[in-house]
């Protein structure tokens, strides 16, 4: 990777930290600087940036300032940990009954002896 | 003509169960081959009508002990059978075997001249626990035969083992209806004359007199069948069938001085009395009538 490649690297994670509004004012003005010598910046700037609107979009809120992170009720996280809880209960029974515990195979009856008329 | 189907059930039961017939369990026991079946061993129990039989089957991952009984009713018996098993199911964590163990019985109703198959590690092929994996499981070929005896005769075995690396065993079980029991008398290196007496268990207390060194001993004995096996495997199988007890006592005490319990196996067993000296009992099957 040339010395060129890794400070473009550099500028994509600014570019990253500037729409999350991460960066002081010195670094945003460096920034700035840059994207008006450097196209291809400032095309990835704008497609950050639409993306961002698509996610925003997509939660319902187009009009947000930043991107809305998805919000889990406890309720709704209390309900999913009891279901995969009671899962795991359910299939550690069914695994047990079928594999689970030394004598497995034959049913016990098969098992025990027997006496016919011959 | 009911009375008379009555009387003659009547006379068959009786002329059944008198001390003049003789049970014979044949056995031979079988292990399934591709060519032929292949008899590993045979043999035959003999005794009174009351008499059972162990039977004894063990291979490396599991034994089945097996006491069988048969009720005669008329032209047919029924053939009970107290099962007891083991089988190998695994090992533990440590390294060590894990055994499963079962007890169950069956009942079959059979005539006289019936064979009956007796499957002791089970009829299918998954539940052959006898060693062979996935093949079918070994039989025991059980045909039961009654016949005239003069009188009551002691219980006799034959086993023949074809096949010596297996571990088949078995056994006549016959619970005594009397006993010899031999009474000595023991003061250090003096012993009294033996003192034979037969005795019929449950019966009435009896008076023995022993005289050691010139001094004579009353004590007043009885002869009682031992408390039930505590194991549900020594009960299931009879294991004390032939264990007797001799209740020991003076003749003014009911106090008893002791018991002393034993199987019938001429084995002299000892009890302290006060006197300072020791009775010395041997149990034994009666003799000849």
């Amino acid at each position: 990777m040339t010395g060129a490649d890794t400070s473009h690297e550099q500028w994509l994670v600014q570019i990253d930290a500037e729409l999350d509004g991460e960066l002081s004012l010195v670094e945003r003005a460096a920034l700035a600087k840059h994207l008006v010598t450097c196209a291809h910046c400032a095309g990835a700037r704008a497609s950050q940036l639409e993306v961002r609107v698509a996610l925003a979009r997509s939660a319902g809120n187009p009009h947000a300032f930043v991107v809305p992170r998805p919000a889990i009720r406890a309720g709704t996280l209390a309900l999913w940990v009891a279901l995969a809880l009671a899962t795991g209960v359910l299939a550690g029974w069914v695994a047990d009954r079928r594999w689970g515990g030394p004598g497995g195979g034959a049913t016990l009856e098969e098992s025990r002896g027997a006496i016919v008329v011959h | 003509m009911e009375l008379s189907s009555f009387t003659s059930v009547i006379l068959a039961l009786s002329a059944l169960q008198g001390p003049g017939t003789r049970l014979t369990y044949r056995i031979r026991v079988i292990e399934p081959a591709a060519v032929a079946p292949r008899v590993l061993a045979s043999g035959a129990v003999s005794g009174p009508l009351d008499s059972d039989m162990r039977l004894t089957l063990r291979t490396d991952t599991a034994e089945v002990e097996a006491l069988f009984q048969v009720t005669p009713l008329g032209d047919t018996v029924t053939l009970g059978g107290e099962f007891f098993s083991r089988r190998r199911v695994g090992q533990s964590r440590r390294g060590l075997p894990l055994w499963e163990e079962d007890t169950y019985r069956r009942l079959i109703r059979l005539a006289w001249s019936d064979t009956a198959r007796i499957y002791p590690f089970g009829t299918g092929k998954r539940g052959g626990g006898g060693g062979g994996g996935g093949r079918r499981a070994l039989w025991v070929e059980l045909i039961l035969d009654r016949e005239f005896a003069g009188g009551e005769a002691r219980a006799a075995e034959a086993f023949d083992l074809v096949d010596s690396t297996r571990d088949f065993r078995l056994e006549a079980v016959v619970r005594p209806r009397r006993a010899r029991v031999i009474l000595n008398l023991v003061r250090g290196d003096t012993v009294s004359a033996p003192r034979p007496i037969d005795l019929i268990p449950e019966e009435p207390p009896r008076v023995v007199r022993l005289v050691l060194k010139g001094r004579a001993t009353t004590l007043v004995v009885s002869l009682t069948r031992p408390d039930p096996a505590r194991s549900a495997r020594d009960r299931a199988l009879a294991l004390d069938a032939d264990i007797v007890c001799l209740r020991v006592a003076r003749p003014d005490v009911t106090q008893p001085l002791g018991t002393l319990c034993g199987r019938l196996n001429n084995v002299a067993r000892q009890l302290p009395l006060p006197t300072g000296d020791t009775l010395a009992a041997t149990f034994a099957w009666p003799g000849w009538r």
